[in-house]
């Protein structure tokens, strides 16, 4: 392959940037998922921290196969959305968002104070296993699978649920069944971006998947908007693209987070692609 | 036969009993009508009956079977479907998606299917709109299924709300004032659409202010004051029955009503 030596210069120098936006093109389709059924929950980092911590301990301890790794870094996560869900959504809106943030942060302690899972020194060692091309053919393919649900039966009792949920009951939609349906997909997500990421940087800490992630994550979702699973990635592109650019004012970042969810929220309720797809396929 | 029973029906709340002791039976077909005074408990009445709201005692038969304990969304998939008084539509989908909505039970394509578009998922669907557009020919609003809901006028989302309930063709189909807010000739207009829903095999039971709309289109008619069911049986007998008249009009009235009619 003749690769031009600037094109490759290129490559190197802004690798990390190139896996992070597809893992958090991944992170945005998990926030996605759960706010297109009208449910709003901050444990999106968790669950990204959980799929990072169980296919790290996977390789590192019992050097399972890569391939190995990533269902399992999506069963955890999905296992812990099961229990946390289960209870909370029966309750409204916002419990949901108080108990994940409750899920991330005990986590963050579990990782802090248990010497097998690193501690506050963390993970580190682990081997560059995912390809790039990997990370952005799953992007790609939940890509497709959220295209496509969303134009059916199922699309369209999700946004019933987020519009009017008491309408929605009353159209037979089973909206607790889709609640927790839509947890455990954006659990396994999660899982699956935490694995990826995890699988392409060396090292993971204790402190990388507590609440400044979870709001992170969330501000994807909020800028590009969820009128189709398009826009969401392209908040994730442009909030990961940001802080590159203006390299010079790195403690910036969280600032520059809240600004953007504030200005969305105010100025650009429907994000940055406020186009909406259509709800069915024929 | 029966297609709805009720048995014993009350919701209490503190101190306020707003349905209380209900019996009732609506029979399979025709139109069924429950009036009552403002507060005597017939929108209650109606979120017992769909689910929305757990009675405090009593029984809910829906063609023999106890749905009692079922959740409303449950209800909904053994063909019984509302309205509501105040419009709930799905405001930023379009009108053709809301009554598509109305067949979601309906539908049965497994996930895996409609993520390979299988022949079986894209003909349900194209099966499911041609319905979901016949719903909207029904109440005149076939030309309108591109447009988002939260643009139709006032009288056009409430018959889109008649859509949507009606696409999946139910048994039972509850409808919570219908004619509130509507101009005479809308009202003529809906009394077309309930009589052409019934023809199509569905059971109307609604609940409404407006008397004249209520005779002359009821099969039957059940009277509730302060959550207690004072009178069933047909539209002329209702019009002569003095509880009922002492309910809308207080004793006084009923009672001077009742000297003149003797004299």
């Amino acid at each position: 392959m003749s690769v031009p030596p600037w094109l490759s210069d290129l490559f190197w120098t802004y690798q990390n940037v190139v896996v992070s936006l597809g893992v958090n093109g991944l992170l945005a389709l998990s926030m996605y998922v759960v706010l297109a059924a009208g449910q709003l929950s901050l444990g999106q980092a968790a669950f990204m921290g959980l799929g990072a911590y169980a296919s790290a301990l996977l390789t590192l301890r019992l050097h399972a196969p890569f391939w190995a790794v990533l269902p399992a870094a999506m069963l955890v996560p999905v296992a812990f959305a099961l229990l946390v869900g289960g209870p909370t959504l029966r309750l409204a809106g916002v419990y949901l968002a108080i108990a994940t943030i409750g899920l991330g942060e005990v986590l963050r302690a579990v990782y802090l104070n248990v010497d097998a899972l690193g501690g506050a020194l963390g993970l580190s060692g682990i081997p560059e296993a995912a390809p790039l091309w990997l990370i952005y053919a799953l992007l790609a393919a939940a890509l497709l699978v959220f295209w496509r649900i969303g134009r059916s039966r199922v699309g369209r009792a999700m946004e019933a649920m987020r519009s009017d949920e008491t309408a929605a009951l009353a159209m037979g939609v089973n909206v607790r069944r889709y609640r927790l349906a839509t947890l455990v997909a954006s659990a396994a997500l999660a899982g699956l971006a935490g694995a990826l990421s995890a699988h392409s940087t060396d090292f993971i800490g204790p402190n990388d998947y507590g609440f400044e992630p979870a709001v992170s994550i969330l501000s994807f979702a909020l800028l590009g908007g969820i009128g189709s699973p398009i826009a969401p990635v392209v908040g994730a592109v442009v909030l990961t693209l940001l802080p590159e650019l203006m390299r010079g004012f790195a403690e910036l970042r969280l600032i520059l987070n809240g600004v953007v969810i504030v200005l969305a929220v105010l100025f650009l309720p429907r994000g940055l692609v406020a186009w909406r797809m259509r709800r069915r396929a024929a | 036969m029966t297609l709805l029973a009720l048995r014993g029906l009350s919701r209490r709340y503190a101190g306020l009993t707003a349905v209380d002791r209900v019996d009732l039976d609506v029979p399979a077909q025709g139109v069924h009508a429950v009036i009552g005074p403002n507060g005597a408990g017939k929108t209650t009445l109606f979120n017992l009956i769909s689910g929305l709201v757990a009675p405090s005692a009593g029984t809910i038969a829906l063609d023999g079977r106890d749905v009692t304990r079922l959740a409303a969304d449950a209800r909904a998939r053994l063909g019984l479907a509302r309205t509501f008084q105040a419009v709930r539509l799905f405001a930023d989908m379009t009108v053709l998606e809301n009554a598509l909505t109305g067949l979601h039970p309906r539908l049965r394509s497994s996930l895996a299917a409609i993520v390979l578009r299988t022949r079986g998922f894209r003909r349900e669907e194209r099966n499911a709109v041609a319905r979901a557009r016949d719903a909207l020919a029904m109440v005149g609003l076939e030309r309108r299924g591109g447009e988002r809901a939260a643009a139709l006028s006032y009288g056009e989302a409430r018959r889109l709300e008649i859509a949507r309930a009606m696409a999946g063709a139910p048994r039972l189909l509850l409808l919570d004032e219908p004619a509130a807010g509507l101009n005479p000739a809308e009202t003529v207009t809906l009394g077309t659409l309930v009589r052409s829903i019934v023809d199509a095999g569905t059971t109307v039971l609604l609940v409404e202010h407006d008397m004249k709309f209520v005779m002359g289109l009821s099969d039957s008619v059940t009277v509730l004051n302060f959550g207690r069911r004072i009178f069933h049986g047909t539209p002329a007998e209702a019009r002569a029955d003095p509880a009922v008249i002492e309910a809308y009009l207080g004793a006084k009235v009923a009672a001077r009503l009742q000297g003149s009619a003797h004299a």
